[in-house]
Formats: structure tokens, sequence, C-alpha cells
């Protein structure tokens, strides 16, 4: 994903020398490419992220097409005023990368690590969020961001997990669909690096579908609602808060136009507790596939719901 | 005849807007009137027509809550009219009580400080970049200057070597709660800004003589650096039981100290 992303913005700079990358000091090797074809599109501004989101906004104001690069962890959480102010408030077509998202830098600790972005950035007006859950989604969702309708933010999880699609899908601004079909009692909706996972997990529910959700903002409320309706439960997947998360997203719609069983899978309240690899904090956080099995077996059987085909099936063999 | 942006008349619309409005934020627009008045009068690069035109000069009001001064320059512009001066902070009316780059003729929306300075930090790298000869003149307190925001876009600004980039430190002297030296004492302002690779003068911030021979000197200068005037001044200049008070940056005008003020500036100028 890191590389589809490296190639599709030099790519898009050689295009359009308006686009400007600014970078606070971050992104060591990652953007080699991109300074060997187009140096002077490349900023560092140095470990001053406010002041690079303030420029940015001056840039755009002018013309120039920035992309703010940065860890998720910092862009946008330390600087979310200048975003708010400087850049949603002015509408202004400006990039923002937040790479390393959820638990990726998980041995550096909570510093690194960031949960709570989307729920922060949700709540701008203006802004639009995307999501990506391989490279190939990558590559569209920065041909979208590219287009320069106003602000993104596109969220650059664990890069590593394999690819969900075969080739870049086409899917446009709030658009979601799905990875796998099926009409079975629970529907699986998950974003990111989680989309894998659900992939996985919810081949234990014969029939059950799979959509994956690279754009979270805005969303499509009416396939969502449609979604809702269609099934018994619907099972959200992100490697981010449960708190004002694409859960919660997901959950509002439901709530407002199609009520339903939602469970929402992602980081409870609260920071890791151990330093520990992405593997090993996926686990503590009750992320990893064994763990998200579980978690949606208990929703059922606490809720009184009788889908839980997994346990049929055994029961069965 | 009168001279356009006159500082006795901006000080009148000032007054005038506050009391309609029934606001505050008075004396931190008083302080910054010669300043303005000077840019617009003979510096700033604007259509008359187009507040907007791609290829103006920049005045960006980082220490938004003196928004009102600038407000009365738009006046004399006549970006904004007789109406919009009396409408200012009423319900469902365009002019908000902090700078706003939704109005025309404002750049930045700086209600937040420490802001608006990179934002014209960013206009000045534009206009480098697009090779084009604007200029981005910033308006900084000196209570605002505490935000670290503001010493990253100095530095940065140093580094970039943006000498199309003039940084005005309004040096009041006070801040919300207290004097500058008392509540954060940052020693001396001009050595800093020299400190972080700006040519820098200090001038007195009320007179228009000297603020000229300032810019005029630093404009003429070859140096590939940004220029920091720290214009020493006082907070609710002109209208005596403001200057100095610093109650008044939450006190609004009464009929009483509105006609008492207006006084004090002397008798209506007649109009050109």
């Amino acid at each position: 994903m890191r590389d589809a992303f490296s190639r599709c913005l030099a790519q898009a700079a050689q295009a359009d020398p308006r686009l400007l990358l600014l970078t606070g000091d971050h992104g060591y090797a990652l953007f080699d490419e991109f300074r060997r074809v187009c140096p002077d599109q490349f900023i560092n501004a140095g470990v001053a992220e406010q002041n690079m989101v303030g420029v940015a906004a001056g840039l755009a104001k002018a013309g120039f097409r920035p992309v703010v690069y940065g860890l998720s962890a910092f862009v946008p959480v330390r600087v979310l005023e200048q975003i708010k102010l400087d850049i949603c408030y002015e509408q202004l077509p400006v990039v923002f990368i937040g790479d390393g998202a959820g638990l990726v830098y998980g041995q550096l600790g909570s510093s690194h690590q960031s949960t709570e972005d989307i729920a922060a950035l949700r709540a701008l007006p203006n802004m639009a969020i995307l999501s990506p859950a391989d490279a190939h989604e990558m590559t569209t969702c920065l041909k979208l961001a590219f287009e320069g309708i106003g602000p993104v933010y596109v969220r650059m999880g664990k890069a590593d997990l394999g690819v969900v699609h075969a080739q870049p899908p086409l899917f446009d601004w709030g658009q979601i669909y799905p990875v796998a079909e099926g009409n079975g009692p629970l529907a699986w909706i998950a974003t990111g690096a989680m989309v894998t996972t659900a992939l996985a997990v919810a081949a234990d529910w014969p029939g059950s579908p799979v959509w994956s959700v690279p754009c979270i903002k805005p969303l499509d409320a009416e396939r969502v609602a449609a979604i809702c309706r269609r099934h018994e439960a619907v099972i959200v997947l992100e490697e981010h808060s449960i708190y004002g998360g694409l859960g919660s997203a997901v959950a509002e719609i439901a709530a407002a136009a199609a009520p339903t069983w939602i469970c929402r899978i992602g980081v409870a309240d609260r920071f890791s507790e151990r330093c520990g690899s992405y593997a090993y904090l996926m686990r503590e956080h009750g992320l990893d596939a064994t763990s998200v099995r579980r978690q949606v077996e208990q929703f059922m059987a606490r809720n009184g719901l009788h889908s839980n085909q997994l346990a049929e099936s055994r029961r069965a063999a | 005849m009168t001279q356009r942006f006159d500082p006795i008349r901006l000080r009148r619309t000032i007054l005038e807007m506050a009391y309609a409005g029934s606001t505050v934020h008075i004396p931190c627009a008083m302080s910054i009137v010669e300043i303005l008045a000077v840019l617009y009068r003979s510096y700033l690069r604007l259509d008359p027509n187009d507040p907007d035109c791609p290829e103006r000069d920049y005045l960006v009001l980082s220490k938004g809550h003196g928004v009102m001064a600038q407000y009365a320059c738009l006046h004399e512009l006549g970006w904004l009219s007789d109406a919009d001066r009396q409408a200012y902070f009423r319900d469902a009316t365009r002019l908000k009580g902090l700078s706003d780059a939704h109005v025309p003729g404002l750049e930045v929306s700086s209600g937040s400080l420490g802001h608006g300075l990179s934002v014209g930090v960013g206009l000045a790298l534009a206009a480098k970049r697009r090779g084009t000869s604007q200029r981005v003149f910033a308006v900084v307190g000196d209570g605002e200057a505490n935000e670290g925001a503001i010493w990253e876009a100095l530095m940065f600004a140093a580094h970039a070597r943006l000498d199309n980039l003039f940084v005005f430190i309004d040096a009041n002297g006070l801040q919300a709660m207290g004097t500058t030296a008392e509540v954060m004492n940052m020693g001396s302002l001009v050595e800093k800004l020299t400190a972080f690779g700006l040519e820098s003068h200090e001038v007195d911030g009320h007179d228009h003589a000297a603020l000229a021979n300032t810019i005029d000197e630093l404009l003429a200068s070859k140096e590939p650096r940004p220029k920091g005037i720290v214009a020493h001044t006082v907070k609710g200049k002109g209208i005596s039981f403001m200057e100095h008070d610093n109650t008044w940056h939450y006190t609004r005008l009464n009929a009483q100290t509105f006609a008492a003020a207006m006084r004090e500036l002397g008798p209506e100028i007649a109009a050109a």
C-alpha cells in the first residue's frame, strides 16, 4: 500500500506542478521516488506541524494543491484546530495523509498509535475521510483525493496484509461495495486493514456479505440502511476506537433509518497497556481473527440472535 | 478634503461599529490603526474593484481580535458599506467578531491565536513559487506571540528565505489577563525576531512617518530574509480612558462612554 501511495503521489505531482508535498520531517525513504522525479515539489516543513498545516492553507489559497503527510497520530490529531479553521472552514483542497494509522507503530507506544483520528475528523464540516483496505483501494482513493474538491484525509493503515482486490476498484465518493456477496443473516462492514480480517472471519458464517468502506465520510447512508434492513445483524470492524469511527457512523444511520443490531468491533475506550508488535497489540485489543470471532459469537448470544451458523455447522460436524 | 485611511476616521468607525454591535475588543483594534492605515494607504497593492484579485498583496491579520480596525479600512475602500458597519455583530449579518476569511478583503480566519502567520507564510511561499512580486504583511499580537505556532512560522519563513513577508508585531504590552511582562515575559521581541532569522526593526507603531520609513528601508533591503517590525503601540490608543486599562478588553461602550470616546477623537472630519 505504501508503494502504491508513493507511486501515485509521484505520478500526480509530475502531472500537476501545483501539487506540493509537505512533510513534518517524516517519511524518510517513502519519498525517495518523489524527490527524485520532482524535487522542487517536496517541502520538508520541519518538526513543526502546526505551521505546516497553516502553510498548506496559504499555498492552497494561492492555487497550489498541497499534500500534507504525517503519522496519523500527529496529523490530524496534533493539528486538529489548524485543520478545522485554516483548511476546513475555508474548504481548501488540501490532502492529508495519515500514515501508520491504528496500531501500526505498536512498540512505540501511545504517542505513535492513533485510534481517534477518524472520530476527530468526522466532526469537522467539509472534511472527507478515505480509508483504503489495500494497495488497489489506495490507488483509487488517491485519485479521488487529488480531484481537489476540498479537504481530504487519507488514512493509511497496516500496509502489508495482502490485497483484497485484484485491481483498483472503481468507486466514487461515499460509495461502499461488497468484497464478498451473500444473503446470510449477518452482514460485515469493515474499513482499512480490518477488511482482510472481516473476510477471514465472515467465512465462518456462510453467506455473509462483506462490505469494504474506503470512504468513511461521506458515507452512502441509503446503502448502509439497506444493508441494515436486509440482515439480522451488522458487524462493523475497524482499527480505531469504537467511539466516533465507522461503527458509530453505521450505528447512527441505523438508529435514524433502519434500526437493527450493530456489533461494533474496534479498540475499546482505553490505551494500549503493554509494549508489543502489531500482531500482539491486535490481540490485546481483540482485533485479531480469533478475538473477533469470539466477540461476534458473544454478541449474538447476548442478544438472543440465532444465526450463529458457525456453531451450528460445528455441531453438525 | 480628507485623506483616505485617516487614523481619526478609522477610530471613529471602530467606535461606531463597537457601539452599534455592543462588542468588546475595542482597544486591540485601536492599537493597530496606524499600522493598517500606513499599509492600506501606501503599500498594499490591491484592485479596488476586486478584493480577491489573484495578484494582490496580502494583509494577514493574525491577531483576529483587532478585526474592527481592518473592517474600518475595508469601509474606507468601499468594500464594506455603512449598512455593514451598522449591522456588525448583529444576528444573521456577515461581519463576525473575529477575522473571517469569508469576508472579501480579509485573508484569514484567525479567531484562534497563532494561526494567521502560518497562512501568511504559505501565501508568501506561494508568491515565490509562482514568481510574482506579491508581498504579505502579517500583523501579529505580542500576546499572540506566546503561541508556539508563531515561532514555527518564523523559523520556516527564515529558512525559506521569504523576503516578501513582513511581520508586524503589535507590541502593546497587554494581553487578556495582564501585561505581557506579567503573563509571559518574552524579553526583547526584536532580538527574538532577529535570532529567528528576520531582518528586524523596532518602531513607534503610532508614528505614521516612522512606520513608513521602516517599511521603505526594509523594502529596499537586498537581504533574502523575512522582515520583522516590532511596533510599540498603546492598547486603546486615542481614547484616554481605554489606554493602558485592560478591563476595556472586555468592556462594551454605553451611550456615555461612546460619546466621551467620540469627543476625544475630535469633531467629525468632513467627507471628501
